[in-house]
């Protein structure tokens, strides 16, 4: 915005005075060239201007040290011009000697400036009005590592990175087609990042790409770090706390998703992909799960399923029964429960918000310290306060099981940003429960059931194998049926092309002793 | 004839949901209570007197369906308008807009009886009724598709309720059944009359018509819909004449709740707490399809703003919840809403069929 503002100003000034050319174009002379270029870009300690006298023309190098690769710059342009023979070589001629793919004559301003700051050099020539812009971008990247948040016993083992060119490279190895679309955006005034939308064209749904294009371009913002930002911005309801769209570091997963008919959105720098149109049910679903054969996958799923029931109800389910409905409770259990709570001076509600608290300091905790001191977790964890606070008499040992099992299967959910979600809605259902008993607990089930039904994803409904009911998306839902079964694409991302392959054959079978 | 705000492509659902939205409008608090209303006159043959509603209801749906198809896309209140003029019309729209809030408050008032009377007797009326309309707003502001969603999925979570009936099977005593017709026809004519309030919430066909996607299927799975409740409630009833003993049942308030005390699993006993908890996500989609259908009307014949209404609407079902103190007050205008019903939702969708049938008669004379 600065710089921007800044030449505007300057261009308007030379415009007045109308002797010197139009600034929105490149100048002729080394010396004009090198005063605007350093207007410009003010006082960068990091622009290098690298002259070459060169018999009959004066060539000029103008690259950012930071942006660009020292080598490419000695090897492939450097030497070169230095060892051209031609006594005036002409911008033609120049671009053919040297050996590199990217490169570009241009004569406007503005392309110059935007391509510099993305490691691009140019070549200045004396006397002329075009320049080349030579790619010799180079920046060290990390190196492609397994997904961490994401990680998978079983499939392919590679993650994102921040680089956009090497994640939409990982994408494009997958999925070796001329109908992988991939349309290059721009978001954020100053920081002007780059980001690419991906789908298959003939596939994804034609109305579905251009909401979601227009639902990038129209954002008004001045900068975009990460691609998590993005999703919060672009999203259908940003005031949910559930995530709408899906974030994931795994290409094999994105390529899976595309071939579905759905969108992806990678953002420079970021190693995690934006994928929609989502349900609530993919959140809690895995590439693993096609990679593993379909009973297991669906047992898993299923155990997942649980696993959320499980970890919003179970406290909220004993606070209840325990301060209102104890006649609830089977004798033979009551005897256990009441020894283990007659020490506890709480009342249940303080009890198990004491305890779900501890937990979630402990995993906070455990997210942000260093992996060295990270054992120390355990031991804290595990006998100071778990051992400690029954003795003490401050909760029971009964409650500890349930919320440690209550953690636990949160941290089942795939998604990490979905398990969040899930820790943080069973806080405001054990103080219904507290509150209100089953009635409280009731409430808070059907205000998530309207809620979620309320969400959408890109437009389409957010609870979608089950409302609507859709028979060839429940297939792959809490079940996953084998491949056979899935010869259409889901009906969730309205594709264009339906067909994945044909069915009647796949599912063909021979007669016996044929 | 056209109708003013035709749904659009979006707001439309498929016609196959109609099957649950008629199995929640039907079953609300009614079926927690109605055993001992029908076995007071009709005895143990009670459950014919159910079959015979049944049977009635598939002849109004019949005419409704007839009704309705009459127009390309109208809900009642149009047909009201086109019908009988807009005077007579419009105020017979208004009758039904007050009978819809009443039957919403009915079963809010009544939910909240059950769960003061099992759960919580010390909880103030305001801070449930206001909850639970909270809810029913916040339900209703997302429109009909939202509300099918919540009648769909609330079928799904709460049908597993009837799974657990079966652990009264080993105590059923079958033979309280026999002999089968002792009561004569009137009694089972007085007793199926008597059933009726309680399967009422099939007439919400007339609001939510113009937003099936294939209306020649309507009638179909209306249809299918009211079998399946009759034979849900025909079911609960026969099992409880088979559980209690006949002085039981007409001194039990709430007989499908005790049906629930036998339910024993290893770590859950007295099984009708849990379901008088449960039974939120029965009552939620009944309010919100009634609640809808009147603010629907207050669009149509008042023009008001339908987001404004929902409020007004919510706020009227609250004052009149927190007007009803006593059980003695409930069953009254329980019982007054109940002859309403009759005339309303039994006996008036035949004769409008009839007015609409010499209507659009005349109209294609006129035309021609």
């Amino acid at each position: 915005m600065f710089f921007f503002r800044k030449k505007r100003g300057v261009s308007q000034n030379k415009q007045s005075s109308e002797s010197s050319p139009d600034l929105k174009y490149i100048p002729s002379s080394k010396k004009e060239m090198e005063m605007v270029i350093k207007s410009v870009l003010q006082d960068d300690t990091d622009l290098v201007i690298k002259s070459l006298q060169h018999p009959g023309k004066e060539l000029t190098l103008f690259y950012f040290s930071t942006l660009t690769d020292r080598k490419i710059i000695q090897k492939s342009i450097l030497s070169v011009l230095q060892n051209l023979q031609a006594p005036s070589p002409s911008l033609e001629e120049i671009e053919a000697s040297l050996p590199i793919g990217e490169v570009q004559v241009t004569e406007s301003l503005d392309q110059v400036i935007q391509t510099l700051h993305n490691g691009w050099t140019l070549l200045h020539i004396e006397g002329k009005t075009n320049a080349l812009l030579i790619n010799t971008f180079g920046m060290k990247e990390r190196g492609l590592t397994t997904p961490e948040n994401e990680s998978h016993v079983f499939g392919p083992q590679v993650s994102f990175n921040e680089s956009l060119a090497t994640n939409t490279g990982l994408i494009r190895k997958y999925i070796a087609s001329p109908k992988l679309h991939n349309e290059n955006l721009e978001v954020g005034k100053i920081t002007r990042t780059k980001v690419s939308m991906l789908y298959i064209e003939g596939v994804a749904s034609e109305q579905n790409v251009n909401t979601l294009r227009q639902r990038i371009t129209e954002l008004e913002l001045d900068q975009l770090i990460d691609s998590s930002m993005l999703v919060q911005l672009i999203e259908d309801n940003s005031m949910s706390v559930f995530p709408q769209m899906m974030l994931t570091e795994r290409p094999d997963r994105v390529s899976a998703f595309l071939l579905e008919g759905k969108l992806a959105v990678l953002v420079d720098g970021s190693p995690y992909a934006i994928v929609c149109p989502s349900t609530f049910i993919e959140f809690f679903q895995t590439s693993e799960d096609y990679y593993v054969r379909w009973n297991m996958a669906t047992f898993v799923r299923m155990l997942r399923m649980i696993a959320m029931f499980l970890s919003i109800f179970f406290t909220p389910v004993y606070v209840a029964s325990l301060t209102f409905h104890y006649e609830v409770i089977p004798s033979a259990l009551l005897v256990p429960l009441a020894q283990s709570r007659a020490k506890v001076p709480f009342p249940p509600l303080f009890e198990a918000l004491l305890l779900e608290l501890i937990i979630e300091f402990l995993r906070e905790a455990g997210a942000r310290l260093p992996t060295k001191v990270g054992q120390t977790m355990g031991i804290v964890g595990g006998i100071v306060i778990g051992q400690a606070a029954v003795q003490a008499g401050f909760t029971s040992n009964i409650l500890i099981i349930i919320v440690a099992l209550g953690a636990l299967s949160s941290f089942t959910t795939p998604s990490y940003m979905m398990g969040t979600t899930i820790r943080i809605i069973r806080f405001p259902m054990i103080l219904l429960a507290g509150i209100w008993g089953g009635f409280g607990i009731m409430f808070g089930f059907c205000f998530l059931l309207i809620h979620l039904l309320r969400q959408s994803s890109l437009g389409s409904p957010y609870l979608e194998p089950f409302y609507p009911i859709r028979l060839r998306d429940l297939q792959n839902s809490v079940v996953r049926m084998p491949f056979p079964f899935f010869s259409k694409r889901m009906v969730l991302t309205r594709a264009e092309d339906k067909g994945k392959f044909n069915a009647k054959r796949a599912k063909q079978k021979k007669d016996i002793d044929e | 004839m056209k109708s003013i705000g035709k749904p659009g492509e979006h707001q439309v659902f498929s016609t196959f949901f109609l099957f649950w939205v008629i199995i929640e409008s039907q079953i609300g608090m009614g079926i927690l209570q109605f055993q001992r209303k029908v076995v007071q006159v009709a005895h143990h043959d009670a459950w014919i007197s159910v079959l015979i509603t049944g049977g009635v209801i598939h002849v109004v749906v019949w005419f409704m369906i007839r009704t309705l198809a009459k127009y390309e896309s109208a809900d009642l209140y149009e047909i009201h308008q086109h019908a009988l003029g807009k005077w007579i019309g419009n105020l017979l729209s208004i009758l039904y807009m007050a009978y819809l809030l009443l039957l919403g408050t009915l079963v809010l008032r009544s939910y909240i009886e059950v769960v003061q009377t099992w759960l919580f007797p010390e909880i103030p009326t305001w801070l449930l009724s206001s909850s639970v309309l909270l809810l029913t707003v916040y339900g209703v502001l997302g429109g009909i598709r939202i509300i099918v969603g919540v009648c769909i999925l609330s079928y799904l979570f709460s049908i597993a309720l009837l799974f657990f009936l079966a652990y009264n099977l080993p105590y059923a005593d079958w033979r309280s059944l026999s002999p089968v017709m002792e009561a004569n026809f009137q009694e089972l004519i007085i007793g199926a009359k008597q059933m009726a309030f309680t399967v009422v919430g099939f007439e919400i066909i007339y609001f939510v018509y113009p937003y099936l996607k294939e209306k020649k299927k309507a009638g179909r799975y209306t249809q299918m819909g009211v079998l399946y409740t009759t034979l849900i409630y025909c079911l609960v009833l026969v099992l409880s004449i088979a559980f209690f003993s006949e002085g039981q049942i007409k001194k039990t308030v709430w007989p499908s709740l005790s049906l629930f005390k036998i339910v024993q699993i290893p770590f859950l006993e007295r099984f009708e707490y849990v379901t008088v908890s449960l039974w939120l996500l029965v009552i939620v989609p009944n309010l919100l399809l009634y609640l809808w259908a009147a603010t629907r009307g207050m669009k149509k014949v008042f023009h008001w703003n339908q987001r404004r209404s929902v409020y007004l609407s919510a706020a009227l079902v609250l004052a009149i919840c927190l007007l009803l103190k006593t059980n003695l007050q409930i069953k009254f205008l329980g019982e007054w809403a109940g002859q309403l019903s009759l005339y309303l939702v039994f006996v008036y969708p035949v004769i409008l069929y009839f007015i609409v049938l010499i209507r659009t008669r005349k109209q294609r004379k006129e035309v021609k």
